[in-house]
């Protein structure tokens, strides 16, 4: 059961800061159920890319979508964003 | 249709000034803005100047779309050489200024000499006049702004001041216009302030320069506009959240320095995140001239009754997490108070954290700052007590204006200042991104990182996501490339934030369409090689050795303690001679005859 930490403009789509996901095995499964839990509007957010990352590492370096996540995994979430 | 750099020399020291015209060929090989700068520094064989001295010029340079509609088109640059650094300082700011500087005709201002009493300089188009500024001396810079406006009677002069740091040759001195906006990094407002030069203000009334062809250029204009609107991150994260919506990002990454780079992860981190500061500080944005984008923030200012701008990310990150500190209100204070008395957030915020550092490892003593505040991590009132004696060099703040390094050093640790060739370094920590470690340890100016900033390939994913961990020859290119298009950027006169939309060809239908000329991408990546090549070898000319292209040696040499990536090391060591390989330089970090002739220096 990975905690999924989301942040900026995901937080207020969701209305909160954290949620577990139940009986996700890979980031796409992560990525599907909050896709379904919280609808077009998150799914939008993120359809010119997202920041994905399992324990601090962004799975483009790992796996991509099939990287693997487990109960013990905090998985960061952000949409596209920059600064300097 | 020919272009030109128009340049007003100002001799300071005789009252004269006079109109220097550089041809199209000039243009051609330089751009403008920084790159011309970069030119006019070599030419006046600055390299060997005094950087407090009055044979030092300090240049005010904005580029050929500085001014136009061009998207960001309202940067200019500050060129000279740096008391911080010894080698070039090239610091860039937006607001309005630079654009008022082409309205009133001018693409430089280039200052020379010394005035004998302090004085500013007033241009109205055509008309330029060197003016006592006695009854400025010691004005914070709202202050002289507003002084300033009143006295010359037009509310929309646009100005460029330093505060009582700059006055006082605080190392660490910005010099700053439109009130908040800053030429911030290496040192250029202790320049202005060693002058005597208290201010410039223009007021321009000829309207925008000229393209080549008028309906190409806007229509190019309405394009690239179009992409900065539509693009997730420039048309939506950073005007929404600011930079500092990096705050979260960067410390799930595990790169968000603490405690003076101790460790590269805070727990606080999201209470002093973009996401927290628009919840609580926010009042609205604001854009600097022609920016589609417009990061900046207004900001309500806990306590006092009034607004101010920022804090940007490096602001909040130096005063808060690098300071042990957690207290937001006093990180939006404390960046106030430097814009206010002219100092560089990042430079104030770092030299603290390393007397925090210096004072918990017992070699800082009470009795040498008594009765200030102890120099304890954490402790929010070094922020309200120093800045203000750092600005007048009062007290302990004397030895804290020379910046960290000169203060680590004068107690035999040069080790605790987290810097490179002795400006401190923002807000990354480079064992976790090793091509922006790279780009710390090569970049011109020292311990930087909007020169050649890798965190957009290897957070962010701009252009493309690169592993922030590989060291490969790959790696290596990228930093090469976006150092090389973001000299080509502050040369044009835009902001390196375009960046998060444009890309190199995108500037190059810019430029095509405002010169009229039909460059290849490659031939504009060129002249930003050439402009940094110049100011490696003004660099060389005034001393660099290759041993000052290293970082600090707790990077190398201490695994990051914890966090996602606890282990890592900077691998700067193994990337540098790949880098001076593709450079083109030779082992020793000099440049070769054959490629300063492959680029015309
Ligand atoms: S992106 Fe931000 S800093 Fe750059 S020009 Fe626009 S408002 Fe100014």
């Amino acid at each position: 059961m990975p905690r999924v930490k989301l942040f900026a403009t995901l937080v207020e789509i969701a209305n909160k800061r954290e949620v577990v996901i139940e009986d996700a095995k890979t980031a796409r499964e992560v990525l599907d159920k909050l896709k379904g839990l919280y609808g077009p509007s998150f799914e939008k957010e993120l359809e010119h890319g997202m920041i994905f990352l399992v324990n601090g590492r962004d799975i483009t370096h790992l796996q991509g979508l099939d990287t693997p996540v487990g109960k013990d995994d905090v998985i960061s979430l952000f949409p596209p964003i920059g600064g300097g | 249709m020919a272009f030109e750099i128009k340049v007003l020399k100002v001799d300071l020291a005789s009252s004269k000034t006079e109109v220097e015209v550089l041809g199209e060929d000039i243009v051609r090989n330089w751009i403008g803005g920084r790159g011309v700068a970069a030119y006019l520094m070599l030419r006046a064989k600055a390299s060997k100047a005094d950087p407090l001295g009055p044979e030092n010029p300090l240049i005010f340079a904005a580029g050929p779309l500085s001014g136009t509609s061009a998207p960001t088109g309202g940067r200019y640059n500050v060129v000279t050489k740096s008391p911080t650094t010894g080698f070039i300082a090239f610091a860039n700011s937006g607001g309005h200024f630079g654009a008022a500087l082409k309205h009133a005709g001018w693409d430089v201002i280039y200052i020379e000499g010394k005035a004998e009493k302090p004085v500013y300089l007033l241009v109205q188009d055509d008309k330029v006049e060197i003016k006592d500024a006695s009854h400025l001396w010691g004005k914070v810079v709202s202050e002289t702004e507003a002084t300033l406006r009143q006295e010359i009677g037009n509310d929309k002069a646009k100005i460029a001041s330093i505060g009582p740091a700059g006055e006082n040759l605080v190392k660490i001195a910005a010099i700053m216009n439109d009130g908040h906006r800053a030429a911030g990094r290496g040192g250029v407002g202790a320049v202005m302030g060693s002058k005597n030069l208290k201010a410039i203000a223009v007021i321009g009334s000829k309207g925008a320069p000229q393209p080549a062809d008028r309906e190409k250029f806007m229509q190019v204009v309405r394009d690239k506009v179009n992409i900065l609107r539509n693009d997730p991150v420039a048309g939506g994260g950073l005007p929404k959240y600011g930079t500092a919506v990096l705050v979260n990002i960067i410390n799930e990454n595990g790169l968000y320095p603490h405690k003076n780079f101790q460790t590269g992860v805070y727990d606080k981190a999201p209470e002093q995140s973009g996401e927290a500061l628009e919840a609580k500080y926010l009042v609205k944005n604001q854009p600097c001239f022609a920016c589609p984008i417009g990061c900046g923030r207004v900001s309500k200012l806990p306590v006092m009754e009034k607004e101010s701008e920022g804090p940007e990310y490096e602001s909040i990150w130096t005063f808060g997490s690098n300071m042990g500190i957690n207290d937001l209100a006093s990180i939006v204070t404390a960046n106030h108070l430097c814009d206010e008395y002219g100092l560089d957030t990042i430079s104030t915020g770092s030299t603290l954290a390393a007397a925090m550092e210096l004072y918990e490892n017992g070699l800082i003593k009470d009795e040498e700052f008594e009765p200030g505040p102890p120099f304890r991590f954490g402790n929010t009132e070094v922020l309200h007590y120093y800045i203000d004696k750092i600005a007048k060099r009062e007290g302990f703040g004397d030895k804290l204006a020379e910046g960290s390094y000169r203060l680590a050093e004068s107690y035999g640790r040069p080790e605790f200042s987290m810097s490179v060739k002795k400006l401190e370094l923002p807000a990354y920590d480079p064992r976790v991104a090793q091509g922006l470690g790279l780009h710390y340890a090569t970049c011109n100016r020292g311990g930087d990182h909007v020169k050649g900033y890798m965190i957009s390939p290897e957070i962010l994913g701009y252009p493309k996501k690169m592993d922030p961990l590989d060291i490969g020859e790959e790696k290596v290119a990228m930093t090469k490339l976006i150092q090389e298009a973001t000299a080509l950027v502050d040369a044009a006169g835009l902001c390196i934030f375009s960046s998060f939309g444009l890309w190199g060809d995108d500037y190059r239908d810019l430029l095509n369409a405002f010169f009229g000329w039909d460059l290849p991408t490659e031939e504009y990546i060129k002249i930003g090689e050439r402009i940094w090549n110049a100011e490696r070898i003004f660099n060389l000319e005034a001393g660099l050795k290759a041993e000052d292209d290293i970082l600090p040696s707790r990077l190398i040499n201490d695994p990051m303690p914890e966090g996602p990536h606890k282990g890592q090391t900077s691998k700067v060591k193994e990337m540098l001679p790949v880098y001076y390989k593709l450079r083109g330089w030779n082992p020793d970090g000099t440049v070769p005859e054959d490629k300063k002739q492959q680029l015309g220096l």
